[in-house]
């Protein structure tokens, strides 16, 4: 019997919000596991990962690979309080964006400082492995995993994992259909020429964006903002989920899941967004399924 | 040696931005080279230095400001006049794109004379050179 499974450790985006009105949606930052048999990936190390490691030291293997979107805290700050990190029997492996394993060591290493930490990545007694940008396509059991560049401030990876014939995509920070928003906005300055050029290169990027997400059988991607607070905080990186929405039915993904939940939004709100999603859903008559990421939600692979 | 044409680089995979380059310098009598990932460019660049090199950050492969970091690494590209062109014009982006002493970041949609204007004006030393 194989055991494949996905398990949302952590879910919110920008910082941990552990307030009693969130926590039915869960209150850690960015960290998915995908385990498939004995291996295990995990997307991202936000606080999510702190119990995900305490789960770990339980189990058999003392293998894994993590791999990293970006460095924004969300996703890293887990990692000072990951505990096969600090045991001598683990081998961990760790990939993100850098342009070489020392460049990844250093992103990682940087919050580890005094006096923001009292010790460094020095005191991890667990084998570090950094794997540097050369390794275009990461194996790991039967995952295969590849990455590309998103929209989102600094240097930002989504991954694709293909897993017995499933496609699993992680996309936890991602501003979709930016340049759309853009030109519109610009649109009044531009000549004539200038208008049919920019509505090609809208439907270019358009048709890229698509590419990212084509066919994925889970999806997994930022929804942090409401129509409101997008307004308000447009070029942050992130997406209104009403455009994730839309992006993922033209995709063809099968599976959606709502990611990086805004911390400002407690339970009701998300439940708010999540039924607005499914009405957006039933109303251009498509078959996507639609979840909120939950904090400590399993899916079977 | 004043007859040489001096080179434009862009590095970006869209059509659209290739069409809108094109259309951008007609009239002045540069040489453009457009390439669409930052390892076809690479091949080229690792031995030419261009007179401007505009750089996307989304690329296929690597991203714009990791491959301007390579550049910088060889001593052929250590002042080479390199503007990004972007819609990912984040600050955090701007401000690594300073850091690798860019001259210019121009946010996509940018109007046809702005990249007209930003060609004439650092390909101009190098012809009065
Ligand atoms: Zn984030
Ligand atoms: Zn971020």
């Amino acid at each position: 019997m194989s055991n494949n499974y996905l398990h949302f450790w952590g879910v919110r985006g920008s910082y941990a919000a552990p307030f009693e009105t969130h926590l039915r949606v869960g209150g850690n930052t960015s960290c998915v596991e995908i385990t498939s048999d004995e291996h295990t990936l995990v997307c991202d190390a936000g606080t999510g990962i702190i119990p995900l490691g305490n789960e770990l030291i339980k189990r058999k293997t003392r293998e894994l690979l993590v791999i990293l979107t970006h460095y924004h805290w969300d996703h890293v700050c887990g990692l000072p309080f990951f505990v096969p990190a600090f045991m001598t029997d683990w081998k961990i492996s760790i990939f993100g964006p850098g342009n070489d394993r020392h460049d990844i060591e250093k992103h990682v290493s940087a919050q580890m400082k005094a006096p923001y930490f009292p010790v460094g990545t020095e005191s991890w007694l667990a084998r570090i492995n950094y794997i540097g940008p050369e390794q275009e396509i990461l194996r790991h059991g039967a995952m295969k995993i590849t990455h590309k560049n998103v929209h989102h401030p600094g240097a930002t990876y989504g991954y694709r994992v293909s897993l017995n014939g499933k496609t699993i995509i992680y996309i936890s920070d991602n501003e979709c259909k930016f340049i759309e928003k853009s030109v519109s906005k610009q649109r009044s300055e531009l000549n004539h020429e200038e208008q049919t050029l920019y509505d090609d290169m809208v439907r270019e990027e358009h048709q890229s964006e698509l590419e990212l997400i084509r066919n994925a059988d889970i999806l997994i991607h930022d929804a942090q903002y409401t129509t409101t607070d997008y307004n308000r905080k447009r070029g942050w990186g992130h997406s209104c989920y009403i455009d994730t929405v839309n992006m993922a039915i033209d995709a063809g993904v099968k599976t959606l899941y709502l990611y990086h939940h805004d911390p400002n939004y407690d339970d009701a709100a998300i439940d708010q967004i999540h039924q607005h999603a499914l009405q957006i859903i039933s109303e251009r008559n498509s078959g996507m399924e639609c979840h909120v990421a939950r904090e400590g939600m399993r899916v079977d692979l | 040696m004043g007859t040489i044409a001096p080179t434009v680089v862009v590095v970006d995979n869209s059509p659209t931005v290739k069409k809108l380059f094109q259309r951008s310098i007609k009239d002045l009598g540069v040489e453009l080279k457009i390439f669409d990932s930052a390892a076809e460019s690479w091949d080229y660049l690792e031995n030419n230095q261009p007179d401007l090199l505009f750089l996307s950050i989304i690329l296929p492969d690597k991203n714009g400001l990791s491959l301007l970091r390579d550049l910088r690494k060889l001593d052929l590209h250590q002042n080479t006049s390199v503007i990004m062109v972007s819609s990912k014009d984040y600050a955090q982006d701007k401000l690594d794109a300073d850091e690798l002493g860019v001259v210019d970041f121009i946010a996509k949609p940018m109007p046809i004379q702005v990249i007209t204007d930003a060609v004439i004006k650092y390909t101009l030393k190098s012809e009065s050179e």
